[in-house]
Protein backbone atom coordinates (compact mmCIF):
# COMPACT_ATOMS: atom_id res chain seq x y z
CA UNK A 1 0.00 0.00 0.00
CA UNK A 2 1.39 3.52 -0.79
CA UNK A 3 1.95 6.33 1.95
CA UNK A 4 -1.26 8.46 1.84
CA UNK A 5 -1.88 11.47 3.23
CA UNK A 6 -4.63 9.84 5.88
CA UNK A 7 -2.17 7.50 6.96
CA UNK A 8 0.54 9.39 7.94
CA UNK A 9 -2.07 11.95 9.59
CA UNK A 10 -2.81 8.72 11.62
CA UNK A 11 0.45 7.56 12.49
CA UNK A 12 1.25 11.54 13.50
CA UNK A 13 -2.23 11.68 15.68
CA UNK A 14 -0.77 8.51 17.52
CA UNK A 15 2.38 11.23 18.81
CA UNK A 16 0.79 12.85 21.99
CA UNK A 17 0.04 9.23 23.77
CA UNK A 18 3.33 7.89 22.58
CA UNK A 19 5.31 10.73 24.53
CA UNK A 20 3.22 10.17 27.63
CA UNK A 21 3.30 6.20 27.22
CA UNK A 22 7.14 6.97 26.78
CA UNK A 23 7.44 9.32 30.35
CA UNK A 24 5.46 7.05 31.75
CA UNK A 25 7.89 3.65 30.79
CA UNK A 26 10.25 5.59 32.60
CA UNK A 27 8.69 5.37 35.86
CA UNK A 28 10.37 2.50 38.09
CA UNK A 29 8.30 -0.78 36.98
CA UNK A 30 5.78 -1.59 38.87
CA UNK A 31 5.17 -5.25 38.15
CA UNK A 32 7.73 -8.18 37.55
CA UNK A 33 9.42 -9.06 34.51
CA UNK A 34 8.55 -12.19 32.95
CA UNK A 35 11.64 -12.63 30.83
CA UNK A 36 13.36 -15.93 31.14
CA UNK A 37 16.55 -16.99 32.17
CA UNK A 38 19.29 -15.24 34.08
CA UNK A 39 20.21 -13.33 31.14
CA UNK A 40 23.80 -12.26 29.29
CA UNK A 41 27.04 -12.02 30.15
CA UNK A 42 30.37 -11.14 28.40
CA UNK A 43 33.36 -11.90 30.01
CA UNK A 44 36.99 -10.27 28.68
CA UNK A 45 35.23 -9.96 25.54
CA UNK A 46 38.35 -9.09 23.44
CA UNK A 47 37.60 -8.74 19.09
CA UNK A 48 40.03 -7.89 16.29
CA UNK A 49 39.40 -7.58 12.70
CA UNK A 50 42.94 -9.21 10.84
CA UNK A 51 45.33 -7.51 13.04
CA UNK A 52 43.31 -4.41 13.98
CA UNK A 53 42.50 -5.08 17.66
CA UNK A 54 39.36 -3.38 18.39
CA UNK A 55 37.82 -4.55 21.28
CA UNK A 56 39.74 -5.05 24.83
CA UNK A 57 38.49 -6.74 27.63
CA UNK A 58 34.71 -6.38 27.68
CA UNK A 59 32.89 -7.32 30.84
CA UNK A 60 29.57 -6.75 31.22
CA UNK A 61 26.17 -8.19 32.47
CA UNK A 62 22.51 -8.19 31.39
CA UNK A 63 20.28 -8.97 33.42
CA UNK A 64 17.29 -10.67 32.10
CA UNK A 65 14.43 -8.14 31.53
CA UNK A 66 16.93 -5.06 31.09
CA UNK A 67 17.45 -2.55 29.05
CA UNK A 68 21.11 -1.30 28.67
CA UNK A 69 22.22 1.03 26.16
CA UNK A 70 25.27 0.76 24.73
CA UNK A 71 27.13 4.57 23.84
CA UNK A 72 30.07 5.95 22.55
CA UNK A 73 31.92 7.74 19.62
CA UNK A 74 32.04 6.29 16.22
CA UNK A 75 34.60 3.49 16.06
CA UNK A 76 34.83 2.50 19.73
CA UNK A 77 33.36 -1.21 19.17
CA UNK A 78 30.00 -0.95 20.08
CA UNK A 79 28.55 -2.24 16.92
CA UNK A 80 31.35 -4.89 17.25
CA UNK A 81 30.68 -5.62 20.62
CA UNK A 82 27.11 -6.57 20.27
CA UNK A 83 27.71 -8.89 17.07
CA UNK A 84 30.35 -10.43 19.33
CA UNK A 85 26.84 -11.68 21.85
CA UNK A 86 25.27 -13.21 18.65
CA UNK A 87 28.21 -14.66 16.61
CA UNK A 88 27.70 -12.42 13.99
CA UNK A 89 31.37 -10.99 14.02
CA UNK A 90 32.90 -14.37 12.94
CA UNK A 91 31.00 -13.46 9.45
CA UNK A 92 33.67 -11.06 8.36
CA UNK A 93 36.45 -12.33 7.05
CA UNK A 94 39.72 -12.46 9.30
CA UNK A 95 37.26 -11.46 12.05
CA UNK A 96 38.16 -12.68 15.57
CA UNK A 97 37.17 -12.84 18.77
CA UNK A 98 38.80 -13.89 22.51
CA UNK A 99 36.64 -14.14 25.49
CA UNK A 100 33.38 -15.70 26.46
CA UNK A 101 29.56 -14.76 26.51
CA UNK A 102 27.22 -16.62 28.42
CA UNK A 103 23.22 -16.51 27.74
CA UNK A 104 22.07 -18.50 30.88
CA UNK A 105 25.47 -19.36 32.17
CA UNK A 106 26.27 -21.62 29.17
CA UNK A 107 28.91 -20.13 26.62
CA UNK A 108 27.57 -19.22 23.35
CA UNK A 109 30.77 -20.00 21.70
CA UNK A 110 31.48 -23.76 23.42
CA UNK A 111 32.16 -26.62 20.91
CA UNK A 112 29.49 -27.76 19.48
CA UNK A 113 27.03 -25.16 19.73
CA UNK A 114 24.85 -24.24 17.18
CA UNK A 115 25.31 -21.31 15.93
CA UNK A 116 21.66 -21.16 14.24
CA UNK A 117 20.43 -21.83 17.72
CA UNK A 118 22.13 -19.01 19.54
CA UNK A 119 20.70 -16.57 16.75
CA UNK A 120 17.29 -17.45 17.93
CA UNK A 121 17.82 -17.13 21.34
CA UNK A 122 19.68 -13.73 20.48
CA UNK A 123 18.13 -11.77 17.93
CA UNK A 124 19.13 -8.92 16.55
CA UNK A 125 17.53 -5.77 14.66
CA UNK A 126 19.88 -3.62 12.25
CA UNK A 127 20.50 0.10 12.29
CA UNK A 128 18.51 -0.24 8.50
CA UNK A 129 14.96 -1.89 8.18
CA UNK A 130 15.72 -4.27 6.11
CA UNK A 131 12.13 -6.38 5.37
CA UNK A 132 12.15 -8.91 2.36
CA UNK A 133 11.07 -6.69 0.26
CA UNK A 134 8.71 -9.00 -2.04
CA UNK A 135 7.60 -11.37 0.96
CA UNK A 136 3.94 -9.81 2.51
CA UNK A 137 4.32 -8.27 5.69
CA UNK A 138 2.61 -11.71 7.10
CA UNK A 139 5.16 -13.62 5.57
CA UNK A 140 7.91 -11.35 7.13
CA UNK A 141 7.16 -11.50 10.16
CA UNK A 142 6.58 -15.73 9.86
CA UNK A 143 10.06 -16.40 8.15
CA UNK A 144 12.84 -16.46 11.21
CA UNK A 145 10.02 -19.56 11.77
CA UNK A 146 10.19 -21.20 8.26
CA UNK A 147 14.00 -20.90 8.31
CA UNK A 148 14.84 -21.97 11.48
CA UNK A 149 11.53 -24.91 10.49
CA UNK A 150 10.00 -24.39 13.36
CA UNK A 151 6.01 -25.34 14.05
CA UNK A 152 3.62 -23.03 15.47
CA UNK A 153 -0.26 -24.50 15.74
CA UNK A 154 -1.21 -20.96 15.08
CA UNK A 155 0.63 -18.71 13.38
CA UNK A 156 -2.32 -16.62 12.84
CA UNK A 157 -2.04 -15.89 16.54
CA UNK A 158 2.06 -15.78 16.31
CA UNK A 159 1.90 -12.88 13.67
CA UNK A 160 -0.81 -11.17 15.44
CA UNK A 161 0.84 -10.88 19.50
CA UNK A 162 4.13 -10.50 17.44
CA UNK A 163 2.74 -7.51 15.27
CA UNK A 164 1.57 -5.77 18.27
CA UNK A 165 4.03 -6.39 20.54
CA UNK A 166 6.32 -4.76 17.93
CA UNK A 167 3.67 -1.69 17.94
CA UNK A 168 2.42 -2.34 14.24
CA UNK A 169 -0.42 -4.62 14.52
CA UNK A 170 -3.08 -1.44 14.47
CA UNK A 171 -1.22 0.45 11.47
CA UNK A 172 -0.98 -3.48 9.26
CA UNK A 173 -3.83 -5.43 10.34
CA UNK A 174 -6.01 -4.74 7.53
CA UNK A 175 -3.45 -5.25 4.68
CA UNK A 176 -1.30 -8.62 6.01
CA UNK A 177 -0.95 -9.36 2.63
CA UNK A 178 0.65 -6.00 1.21
CA UNK A 179 4.66 -6.00 0.74
CA UNK A 180 7.00 -5.24 3.34
CA UNK A 181 8.37 -2.87 0.89
CA UNK A 182 5.40 -0.68 0.82
CA UNK A 183 5.69 0.06 4.37
CA UNK A 184 7.47 3.47 5.46
CA UNK A 185 10.97 3.78 6.73
CA UNK A 186 9.30 3.32 10.81
CA UNK A 187 6.85 0.95 10.40
CA UNK A 188 9.47 -1.38 8.11
CA UNK A 189 12.02 -0.87 11.41
CA UNK A 190 8.71 -2.12 13.51
CA UNK A 191 8.24 -5.47 10.83
CA UNK A 192 11.95 -5.82 11.48
CA UNK A 193 11.55 -6.04 15.32
CA UNK A 194 8.62 -8.39 14.67
CA UNK A 195 10.15 -10.49 12.38
CA UNK A 196 12.59 -10.93 15.40
CA UNK A 197 10.57 -11.25 17.95
CA UNK A 198 8.88 -14.37 15.94
CA UNK A 199 11.07 -17.16 16.65
CA UNK A 200 11.04 -15.72 20.89
CA UNK A 201 14.40 -14.72 21.48
CA UNK A 202 15.57 -14.33 24.81
CA UNK A 203 17.75 -11.36 24.02
CA UNK A 204 17.28 -8.52 21.63
CA UNK A 205 20.55 -6.90 20.31
CA UNK A 206 19.45 -3.50 18.73
CA UNK A 207 22.08 -1.87 16.45
CA UNK A 208 21.05 2.02 15.97
CA UNK A 209 17.77 0.94 15.38
CA UNK A 210 15.74 4.46 15.25
CA UNK A 211 18.78 6.26 13.48
CA UNK A 212 16.96 6.16 10.42
CA UNK A 213 13.57 6.92 11.30
CA UNK A 214 11.76 10.14 12.41
CA UNK A 215 10.59 11.78 16.03
CA UNK A 216 7.43 9.76 16.26
CA UNK A 217 8.29 6.58 14.86
CA UNK A 218 11.69 7.01 17.12
CA UNK A 219 9.18 7.18 20.05
CA UNK A 220 6.76 4.79 19.04
CA UNK A 221 9.50 2.04 19.17
CA UNK A 222 11.33 3.57 22.19
CA UNK A 223 7.73 2.75 23.76
CA UNK A 224 7.62 -0.99 22.10
CA UNK A 225 10.90 -1.78 23.40
CA UNK A 226 9.98 -0.44 27.06
CA UNK A 227 7.07 -2.89 26.99
CA UNK A 228 9.23 -5.55 25.12
CA UNK A 229 12.01 -5.80 28.13
CA UNK A 230 8.65 -7.03 29.78
CA UNK A 231 9.63 -10.20 28.87
CA UNK A 232 12.97 -9.92 27.16
CA UNK A 233 16.48 -9.08 28.12
CA UNK A 234 17.26 -5.85 25.33
CA UNK A 235 20.95 -4.30 24.56
CA UNK A 236 20.61 -1.12 22.57
CA UNK A 237 23.59 0.62 20.94
CA UNK A 238 22.57 4.25 19.97
CA UNK A 239 24.00 7.66 19.55
CA UNK A 240 21.70 9.63 20.53
CA UNK A 241 21.74 10.16 24.29
CA UNK A 242 18.37 11.37 24.84
CA UNK A 243 16.96 8.03 23.30
CA UNK A 244 19.89 6.23 25.77
CA UNK A 245 18.45 8.39 28.42
CA UNK A 246 14.88 7.79 27.64
CA UNK A 247 14.59 3.82 27.39
CA UNK A 248 17.11 2.16 29.18
CA UNK A 249 17.99 0.74 32.33
CA UNK A 250 21.34 0.65 32.39
CA UNK A 251 24.47 2.72 30.05
CA UNK A 252 27.49 1.50 29.75
CA UNK A 253 30.46 3.82 28.27
CA UNK A 254 32.62 2.68 25.36
CA UNK A 255 35.43 5.00 24.11
CA UNK A 256 39.32 4.14 21.82
CA UNK A 257 41.80 6.95 22.75
CA UNK A 258 43.32 5.37 19.30
CA UNK A 259 43.74 1.70 20.78
CA UNK A 260 41.27 -0.97 20.69
CA UNK A 261 37.66 0.11 21.73
CA UNK A 262 37.02 0.11 25.91
CA UNK A 263 34.26 0.22 28.29
CA UNK A 264 34.96 3.13 30.39
CA UNK A 265 31.91 2.72 32.72
CA UNK A 266 28.71 0.74 33.28
CA UNK A 267 25.78 2.16 36.01
CA UNK A 268 22.34 2.71 35.86
CA UNK A 269 21.55 5.61 32.81
CA UNK A 270 20.14 7.75 35.95
CA UNK A 271 24.05 7.92 37.47
CA UNK A 272 25.47 8.16 33.77
CA UNK A 273 23.52 11.37 32.94
CA UNK A 274 23.80 12.82 35.91
CA UNK A 275 26.37 11.78 37.92
CA UNK A 276 28.76 9.87 35.60
CA UNK A 277 32.42 8.64 37.75
CA UNK A 278 34.69 9.20 35.18
CA UNK A 279 35.77 12.38 33.75
CA UNK A 280 35.39 10.84 30.45
CA UNK A 281 31.98 9.61 30.08
CA UNK A 282 30.93 13.29 31.65
CA UNK A 283 32.52 15.12 29.06
CA UNK A 284 30.90 12.22 26.21
CA UNK A 285 27.36 12.62 27.75
CA UNK A 286 27.85 16.45 27.96
CA UNK A 287 28.85 16.38 24.28
CA UNK A 288 32.41 18.23 25.15
CA UNK A 289 33.60 15.26 22.42
CA UNK A 290 32.56 12.67 19.84
CA UNK B 1 40.82 15.02 22.29
CA UNK B 2 39.43 18.76 22.02
CA UNK B 3 36.80 19.53 23.32
CA UNK B 4 33.93 20.63 21.47
CA UNK B 5 30.12 22.83 22.58
CA UNK B 6 32.28 26.13 22.29
CA UNK B 7 28.65 28.15 22.13
CA UNK B 8 27.00 25.67 24.70
CA UNK B 9 30.12 26.36 27.30
CA UNK B 10 29.58 30.05 26.70
CA UNK B 11 26.30 30.04 26.86
CA UNK B 12 26.39 28.41 31.00
CA UNK B 13 29.62 30.89 31.64
CA UNK B 14 27.44 33.77 30.70
CA UNK B 15 24.64 32.20 33.04
CA UNK B 16 27.38 31.93 36.20
CA UNK B 17 28.10 35.60 35.29
CA UNK B 18 24.79 36.60 35.53
CA UNK B 19 24.31 35.23 38.74
CA UNK B 20 27.60 36.76 39.96
CA UNK B 21 26.60 40.02 38.90
CA UNK B 22 22.91 39.42 40.69
CA UNK B 23 24.64 38.64 43.97
CA UNK B 24 26.73 42.17 43.38
CA UNK B 25 23.57 43.64 43.44
CA UNK B 26 21.72 42.39 46.51
CA UNK B 27 25.14 42.63 48.00
CA UNK B 28 25.05 46.53 46.98
CA UNK B 29 21.43 46.79 47.75
CA UNK B 30 21.35 45.51 51.72
CA UNK B 31 24.64 47.62 51.68
CA UNK B 32 22.16 50.88 51.09
CA UNK B 33 19.31 49.70 53.06
CA UNK B 34 21.46 49.84 55.83
CA UNK B 35 23.43 53.13 55.59
CA UNK B 36 19.59 54.75 54.88
CA UNK B 37 18.15 53.03 57.84
CA UNK B 38 21.04 54.04 60.04
CA UNK B 39 21.62 57.50 58.68
CA UNK B 40 17.71 58.02 58.32
CA UNK B 41 18.47 58.50 54.59
CA UNK B 42 14.89 58.62 52.72
CA UNK B 43 16.53 59.15 48.86
CA UNK B 44 18.72 56.24 49.83
CA UNK B 45 16.02 54.11 50.70
CA UNK B 46 13.99 55.31 47.57
CA UNK B 47 16.91 54.04 45.49
CA UNK B 48 17.20 50.86 46.96
CA UNK B 49 13.62 50.46 46.74
CA UNK B 50 13.57 51.53 42.62
CA UNK B 51 16.75 49.46 42.11
CA UNK B 52 14.77 46.08 43.58
CA UNK B 53 12.93 46.53 40.22
CA UNK B 54 16.43 46.17 38.14
CA UNK B 55 17.17 43.21 40.76
CA UNK B 56 13.80 41.27 39.47
CA UNK B 57 14.79 42.07 35.61
CA UNK B 58 17.71 40.48 35.66
CA UNK B 59 16.34 37.24 37.38
CA UNK B 60 13.29 37.06 34.91
CA UNK B 61 15.85 37.44 31.98
CA UNK B 62 18.17 35.02 33.67
CA UNK B 63 15.43 32.01 34.47
CA UNK B 64 14.07 33.06 30.38
CA UNK B 65 17.31 32.17 29.01
CA UNK B 66 18.14 29.35 31.31
CA UNK B 67 15.26 27.27 30.33
CA UNK B 68 16.36 28.50 26.56
CA UNK B 69 19.46 26.89 27.24
CA UNK B 70 17.50 23.62 28.48
CA UNK B 71 15.36 23.71 25.97
CA UNK B 72 17.88 24.10 23.30
CA UNK B 73 21.02 22.17 24.27
CA UNK B 74 19.62 19.24 26.79
CA UNK B 75 21.97 19.44 28.80
CA UNK B 76 22.97 16.34 31.03
CA UNK B 77 25.14 15.67 34.32
CA UNK B 78 27.27 18.27 35.42
CA UNK B 79 25.43 20.88 33.11
CA UNK B 80 21.98 19.86 33.73
CA UNK B 81 22.98 20.81 37.66
CA UNK B 82 24.79 23.65 36.94
CA UNK B 83 21.70 25.11 34.81
CA UNK B 84 18.82 23.83 37.60
CA UNK B 85 21.22 25.25 40.46
CA UNK B 86 21.59 28.09 38.61
CA UNK B 87 17.35 28.70 38.55
CA UNK B 88 17.30 27.89 41.92
CA UNK B 89 19.97 30.55 43.18
CA UNK B 90 18.35 33.07 40.75
CA UNK B 91 15.44 32.84 42.80
CA UNK B 92 17.45 33.03 46.61
CA UNK B 93 19.24 36.12 45.20
CA UNK B 94 16.13 37.31 44.00
CA UNK B 95 14.62 37.08 47.40
CA UNK B 96 17.74 38.65 49.36
CA UNK B 97 17.18 41.76 46.97
CA UNK B 98 13.76 41.50 48.28
CA UNK B 99 14.79 42.10 51.34
CA UNK B 100 16.84 44.57 51.02
CA UNK B 101 13.88 46.23 49.84
CA UNK B 102 11.86 45.36 53.02
CA UNK B 103 14.49 47.20 55.13
CA UNK B 104 14.61 50.31 52.54
CA UNK B 105 10.20 50.39 53.13
CA UNK B 106 10.97 50.46 56.52
CA UNK B 107 13.24 53.45 56.34
CA UNK B 108 10.72 55.35 54.48
CA UNK B 109 7.20 54.31 56.66
CA UNK B 110 9.04 55.78 59.77
CA UNK B 111 10.60 58.76 58.01
CA UNK B 112 12.01 61.25 59.22
CA UNK B 113 11.60 59.31 62.14
CA UNK B 114 14.24 56.66 63.06
CA UNK B 115 13.20 53.38 63.02
CA UNK B 116 15.84 52.65 65.53
CA UNK B 117 16.48 53.84 68.78
CA UNK B 118 19.88 55.02 69.33
CA UNK B 119 21.09 52.17 71.47
CA UNK B 120 19.99 49.59 68.99
CA UNK B 121 21.86 51.62 66.34
CA UNK B 122 25.14 49.59 66.12
CA UNK B 123 24.01 46.04 66.89
CA UNK B 124 21.83 46.72 63.53
CA UNK B 125 24.99 48.04 61.90
CA UNK B 126 26.62 44.80 63.01
CA UNK B 127 23.56 43.03 60.88
CA UNK B 128 24.23 45.02 58.19
CA UNK B 129 27.94 44.59 57.84
CA UNK B 130 27.57 40.51 58.69
CA UNK B 131 24.72 40.78 55.64
CA UNK B 132 27.44 42.21 53.43
CA UNK B 133 29.98 39.69 53.94
CA UNK B 134 27.90 37.12 53.40
CA UNK B 135 26.71 38.50 50.28
CA UNK B 136 30.11 38.90 49.10
CA UNK B 137 31.83 35.95 49.83
CA UNK B 138 28.83 34.02 48.58
CA UNK B 139 29.66 35.52 45.33
CA UNK B 140 32.85 34.73 45.53
CA UNK B 141 31.82 30.96 45.44
CA UNK B 142 29.57 31.37 42.92
CA UNK B 143 32.33 32.23 40.56
CA UNK B 144 34.33 30.17 41.78
CA UNK B 145 32.92 27.39 42.95
CA UNK B 146 34.99 26.53 45.61
CA UNK B 147 33.25 24.49 47.93
CA UNK B 148 35.72 25.05 51.78
CA UNK B 149 34.21 28.78 50.68
CA UNK B 150 31.19 27.95 50.42
CA UNK B 151 31.08 25.92 54.10
CA UNK B 152 32.15 29.00 55.46
CA UNK B 153 29.26 30.72 54.57
CA UNK B 154 27.36 28.47 57.47
CA UNK B 155 30.27 29.83 59.80
CA UNK B 156 29.15 33.49 58.56
CA UNK B 157 25.27 32.85 59.19
CA UNK B 158 25.99 31.40 62.38
CA UNK B 159 27.13 35.05 63.37
CA UNK B 160 24.41 36.40 61.81
CA UNK B 161 22.38 34.04 64.33
CA UNK B 162 24.15 35.22 67.10
CA UNK B 163 23.36 39.17 66.44
CA UNK B 164 19.90 38.10 65.74
CA UNK B 165 19.12 36.47 69.13
CA UNK B 166 21.14 39.12 70.49
CA UNK B 167 18.52 41.68 69.22
CA UNK B 168 15.74 39.63 69.95
CA UNK B 169 16.78 39.45 73.61
CA UNK B 170 16.48 43.37 74.21
CA UNK B 171 13.25 43.52 72.35
CA UNK B 172 12.02 40.93 74.98
CA UNK B 173 13.07 42.49 77.96
CA UNK B 174 11.00 43.97 80.39
CA UNK B 175 11.91 47.35 80.83
CA UNK B 176 11.52 47.94 76.88
CA UNK B 177 11.10 51.67 76.62
CA UNK B 178 10.78 52.65 73.10
CA UNK B 179 7.06 51.14 72.21
CA UNK B 180 5.16 48.35 70.78
CA UNK B 181 5.67 50.40 67.22
CA UNK B 182 9.16 49.99 67.61
CA UNK B 183 9.47 46.65 68.78
CA UNK B 184 7.17 45.48 65.59
CA UNK B 185 9.65 47.23 63.31
CA UNK B 186 12.95 45.90 64.75
CA UNK B 187 11.22 42.25 64.68
CA UNK B 188 10.94 42.83 61.14
CA UNK B 189 14.17 43.84 60.45
CA UNK B 190 16.01 41.54 62.63
CA UNK B 191 13.89 38.81 60.79
CA UNK B 192 15.27 40.02 57.26
CA UNK B 193 18.55 40.32 58.14
CA UNK B 194 18.45 36.46 59.42
CA UNK B 195 16.57 35.67 56.41
CA UNK B 196 19.00 37.63 54.04
CA UNK B 197 22.18 35.46 55.15
CA UNK B 198 19.66 32.30 55.13
CA UNK B 199 19.44 32.88 51.75
CA UNK B 200 23.28 33.38 51.40
CA UNK B 201 23.83 29.94 53.25
CA UNK B 202 20.83 28.34 50.69
CA UNK B 203 23.16 29.83 47.24
CA UNK B 204 26.34 28.70 48.42
CA UNK B 205 24.59 25.01 49.51
CA UNK B 206 23.38 24.59 46.04
CA UNK B 207 26.67 25.56 44.63
CA UNK B 208 28.30 22.77 46.76
CA UNK B 209 25.90 20.16 45.39
CA UNK B 210 26.32 21.64 41.69
CA UNK B 211 29.83 21.03 42.43
CA UNK B 212 29.85 17.76 43.89
CA UNK B 213 26.32 16.21 43.09
CA UNK B 214 25.71 15.92 46.47
CA UNK B 215 23.34 17.35 48.98
CA UNK B 216 25.37 19.62 51.22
Amino acid sequence: MIQTPESEKAMSSTQPSSLASVANARQERTHASTATGTGLEARGVHAWFGKNYVLKDINLEFAAGSVTALIGPSGCGKSTFIRTMNRMHEFIPGAAMAGQVLLDGKDVYAPGVDVTKIRLQIGMVFQKPNPFPSMTIGENVLSGLKLAQIKVENKDELLESCLVRAGLWNEVKDRLDAHGGSLSGGQQQRLCIARALAVSPQVLLMDEPCSALDPGSTLRIEETIRELSDSMTIIIVTHNMQQAARVSDYTAFFLSDGGPGEMIEVSRTSEIFSQPKDQRTENYVTGRFG
Amino acid sequence: MPLIRSVFQDELDSVSQTLFELSVMVSDSMAKATSALVGKNLPLAEEVITFDEKIDTVQHDLDARIIDIIARQQPVASDLRALVTALRMSADLERMGDLAHHVAKVVRLRHPASAVPEQLLQLIESMGEAAEKIAAKTGVVISTRDTSLAAQVEKDDDEMDELHRKLISKLVEPSWPHGVETAIDLTLLGRYYERYADHAVSVSRRVIFLVTGKFA
